[in-house]
Formats: C-alpha cells, structure tokens, sequence
C-alpha cells in the first residue's frame, strides 16, 4: 500500500499507456467515451477523453496556460476552464435542414449561441500543426483524466467527494458528496474535469470503471482502431506498461512538472526524417524539435527517443526487439492486461448496470 | 429574535406578511482563511477579498411546523456566469457551544439550510438543501449517512427575488430542530467574486431565536 499527498492508501494502480507514434487522430476513443458516457444534459460540452493535435492550443483551449498542479509539493492555483474555453455543446440546425423545406437553401452549420460555442472546440486546431513545408510536423496527443498518484483536485475539494479509489487507484467522484464547488477544476493542471451545470457536480473520465469491474477494458481503448492504447496495473511485472513505462523507460507522463504523478503515459512520436532544401533527406535533425517534445514530457523525453531509435536502428539491421514487438501489438488483447473479457458476453440487465454504475466512496470523506 | 407564528404561507419574501414582522440586522464577516478546508482553497483566497457583504436584515416567523426566516441584503454587483449567488441559514445541535464562524466543525457538525440562485438550465434543481456542514464548505447533504439519500421530508424550500440590488429571499424548513438549538447562524456567498462552499459572509455570533 502507498498513501498520497491526498490521504488514500492503494492496493493498485491502473495506467495506460498510448503509443504517438501510432495514433492518427480518428476520434474514435473519443466518440466511444462520448457515446457511453455523456450523453445527457448538461454534459453537452464534456468529451472525457480528447485527441487533441500538437503543437497545438488544445482543449480546453490554452489548457497548459490555466495553472494547477502542485510545485515543491504545494498546490498551484489554477484557472478554472469555461463552457466556452471547451467550446460549448454544439447544436447542427437539423430541424432547418432536414424538416424545414430548405434542404436545398440551407447548409447544415452549427448553431452559434453566444456562449463560445462555433468558436473552439474539442479539436478545434486540428492538423494544424507546426512548421514549414516540406518539414511540417504534427502528432495526436489523446487526453484524458490522469488518475494521478497525488490527485490536486481530491486535495483541493471541500466534501470529499473526489477520491482516490483504494482497490485500483482510480480517480473517481461522488457525486452524492459533490456540491458543484469547482475547486478541482481549478486544481487540476490537466483541464480535465468538467462542469454539469444541468447536476450541479463535476464530471470526469472514471476510467471506465464499471467495465474495469467485470474485467473489460476502457470503451476508448478497446475501441482504439490503431492498437496504441495499454491498460493495465502498473506495478504488474509481466504486464506491458510496467515494462513500457519502469523497465525499458520509453513511456513518459505528460507535464511532470506539474507535480501530480499522472498515471497516464504516452510513447514519444518519432517523426520522419526532415529534407534539406534539395529534398535529400537530413539524417541528423529530428524533424519535432526535441525541445517541443521535452516542454510536454520532460527531460526523460531524450533518452526515450534514443531507445526507440536504437531498437528500430537493430530492426532495420535484421536484429529483433522486444520494445517494438510489444508496440507493434501483434495480438490485440495484449493491449488489456487483466481486462480482456468481452462485454458482449455479459450480463447487462438494467439492474446490475444500475449498480455498477455507483462511485460510492465508502471510506471516510475526513481529511 | 423573536419569532412570532402566522397562519397563511409567506414563502414568498414579498408577502405583505413580512412588512408586520420586525427584522434584525446580522453583521457579516469573511469565514477565516484558516479556516478553509485544504491548502489548495487556503492558497487561491489568502490574499483575494471575499466575504464583503457586511450585513443582512433577518426576520423568522414560524407557521405550523416549519420555520420560516427572510434574509435581505445588498448585491449591486454584476452577475457571475460561472457562480450564482446564495445563502444560507444554520442551526447547531442542542448544546453546542461553538462559534458560528466556521459554520460547524467536525466535532459540532450544523444542519444548514442552503439557497442557490439557479440558472434556467438548474430548474429542475432544488431551490434549497439541508446540508450537515462540519466546517467550511465541508457540506454533505442531509440524510447521506442512512443510505438512502436525501431526507426528501426534511427537505427545506425557499423561494429568492432580486430587485433593485437587493436579494430578499425566503428559506423554509422543519422547525422543531430550529427550535431546539434556540440560534441561528447566517450565511451569504456572492456569485460575482466566485464565492461558494467555505469562501463567503458569515455571521459571526449566533442569532438567538425565540420560538413559542
């Protein structure tokens, strides 16, 4: 058992890891997070999970300029990110397009409302990227909840009704417990909670775990189309993250300058080579300036790239690598650790969704 | 304060029942910032003035079983799109020697009556709770503890007009445990300065309440 700076004891932490060499923006994790969880009032604007395009401003937009986090082990205050800075729910003008009569006069647009809406959102940059042609670059960063080790925002709440769950290490909230205060939007370095203004509480991604529960991997990883997504407990020897992300070091939170020790890691992208002016290929510059990639993922960021390098440099010389086999993935449930059980073999009778579905915290909120 | 029993219904803190009803006025004091909860609450508002509202014209009037009290105050400010004004009323249990300021604490929690402003979308909300608070925004609703949520019985209402940059609101609940604690307590967060949970006006002394 470890105890964190938020006064909860773990058994276990579950992580992930997500490969950036591998995802190409589909949406497809977010639209499956979407679809599952926040589909009701007052969740218009909350996607949980986000791919956002980097470099890039994000979502919420300026999100790394909005403060949290903790320095020298003391919280950071933090600005608490806007319906409008999300990009508000958007609305289509379906009933004027498709029921009006003027499907042939009217484009299907989204509605603005004043509030920010039609003028960011959740990928609002993206593609956009950074550079010049022929040396542009750009990569995919998914986001979402860190489940952090030292969570600012279960610090920084009133009532008690963010925590940290002991079996798992889940950051989760309960929403009986949440009066709507927002301190842990503030708190939070990473921009990833959000406002139910229809409810009154904070939201945010609760790793799944209802299907964590019945051993099925996260909707967005399971639905991952590129096969860059890991869960897993990261103290399992045996398991891929703790080798990603302890053993071989090729996996690295994002911003760990910000004090919270997510539990979320990404793989650095390696881009392709850059070309010189006669479009011959430049072997010697990375393409993503390594000090882009340290600003997101720290110091460690170097000899990450390094190792990947290398293990692909061995590869190309007819060599083998085991850092490559396990990112290339080759059977799909290897992703899961110990969740790979298929949800459609389960029983989802209405009351057992019902209760599964609680965050209940059930240790005492004091403290 | 005395507390004087009428017989129709005055929810409403433009009945002309209250023009009749003598009223006190309650200073108001920022909850002590150290005080609040956590580190992180204590950093964002050590050196950012909150808790201005430096008074509230109170009255109480009891109907039946249900206390009702009518607190007033100025609030000229623009409104907040992110927070929304409230108030609340709090009663400690029989005995209790503590000071008001903290609006309870762990070892003499308060039942407190809580009005929000609500925003079109939070209709269907309720216009009030009855919160357990055992310290600064440490709020937990009424009747967590039995299991089966909250105490729908217990349940206060109240029903707020703004006007002129006055708030007048009315907040309604059981009277019997009012009666017993024989105080109340007062408090006041303005929306526009992000005031909420343990960040807002309280009173500093108890209000004595006298109920026949």
């Amino acid at each position: 058992m470890s105890q964190d700076i938020a006064g909860a004891a773990v058994a276990g932490q579950v992580a992930m890891v997500f490969d950036l060499n591998k995802c190409m923006g589909c949406q497809t994790c977010s639209i499956a997070c979407k679809v599952l969880w926040t589909r009701e009032e007052g969740e218009e604007h909350q996607w949980w999970m986000t791919v956002n395009t980097q470099p890039g401003q994000g979502t919420p937009k300026d999100w790394e300029d909005m403060g949290g986090g903790r320095k020298d082990g003391s919280p950071v205050t933090g600005h608490q990110p806007t319906r409008a800075e999300f990009g508000g729910g958007w609305e289509f003008n379906y009933d004027e397009v498709f029921y009006g009569g003027k499907g042939r006069s009217v484009h299907l647009k989204p509605t603005d409302k004043g509030d920010g809406t039609t003028r960011w959102g959740m990928n609002w940059d993206e593609d956009q990227g950074a550079g010049e042609y022929p040396n542009a670059y750009y990569f995919y960063l998914p986001r979402l909840c860190n489940h952090c080790t030292h969570p600012v925002c279960a610090s920084a709440c009133p009532t008690g009704a963010m925590y940290k769950r002991p079996q798992d290490g889940a950051v989760l909230r309960d929403e009986d417990l949440c009066q709507g205060s927002r301190f842990c939007m503030e708190a939070c370095p990473y921009k990833k909670i959000y406002f139910n203004e229809a409810r009154n509480v904070a939201q945010h991604c609760i790793m799944c775990f209802p299907r964590l529960e019945e051993g099925v991997a996260p909707a967005c990883a399971r639905q991952c189309p590129g096969r860059l997504t890991f869960v897993g407990m990261l103290s399992d020897p045996e398991g891929p993250i703790h080798k990603l992300v302890n053993e071989w070091e090729v996996a690295l939170p994002l911003h760990p300058e910000y004090g919270t020790t997510p539990n979320v890691f990404y793989v650095p992208p390696l881009a392709p080579y850059r070309l010189n002016e006669d479009m011959s290929i430049d072997y010697e510059t990375p393409r993503i300036p390594p000090e882009y990639l340290e600003s997101l993922f720290g110091p460690k960021v170097h000899s990450a790239l390094a190792t990947m390098q290398g293990e692909l440099d061995r590869v190309r010389a007819g060599g083998t690598s085991e850092i490559l086999d396990t990112l290339i993935v080759y059977n799909w449930l290897d992703l899961f650790g110990p969740f790979t059980t298929d949800p459609g073999t389960l029983d989802r009778t209405p009351d057992k969704v019902a209760v599964s579905l609680t965050a209940k915290r059930t240790e005492p909120a004091g403290g | 304060m005395q507390v004087p029993e009428i017989v129709d219904d005055a929810l409403d803190p433009a009945d002309k029942a209250w023009a009749a009803v003598p009223s006190e006025k309650v200073p108001l004091v920022p909850v002590p910032i150290e005080e609040q909860p956590n580190e992180y609450i204590r950093t964002a508002w050590r050196t950012r003035p909150y808790g201005q509202t430096g008074e509230v014209d109170v009255a109480a009037v009891q109907r039946g079983e249900r206390l009702l009290v009518r607190l007033e105050w100025d609030d000229s400010d623009e409104p907040n799109t992110e927070f929304l004004d409230g108030a609340g009323v709090f009663f400690p249990d029989a005995g209790d020697s503590g000071a008001p300021l903290t609006i309870g604490s762990h070892s003499a929690p308060v039942r407190l009556w809580a009005w929000r402003d609500r925003t079109p979308m939070q209709e269907a909300l309720p216009a009030a709770r009855e919160l357990v608070a055992s310290g600064p925004g440490a709020f937990r609703p009424a009747g967590l503890d039995a299991g089966d949520g909250e105490n729908e019985g217990a349940r206060p209402d109240a029903v707020s007009a703004l006007s002129g940059g006055r708030w007048a609101v009315v907040i309604a609940g059981d009277l019997a445990p009012a009666a017993a604690a024989g105080r109340m307590g007062v408090v006041v967060w303005d929306g526009s300065n992000d005031e909420r949970a343990g960040i807002g006006a309280v009173s500093p002394n108890w209000v004595p309440l006298t109920v026949k």
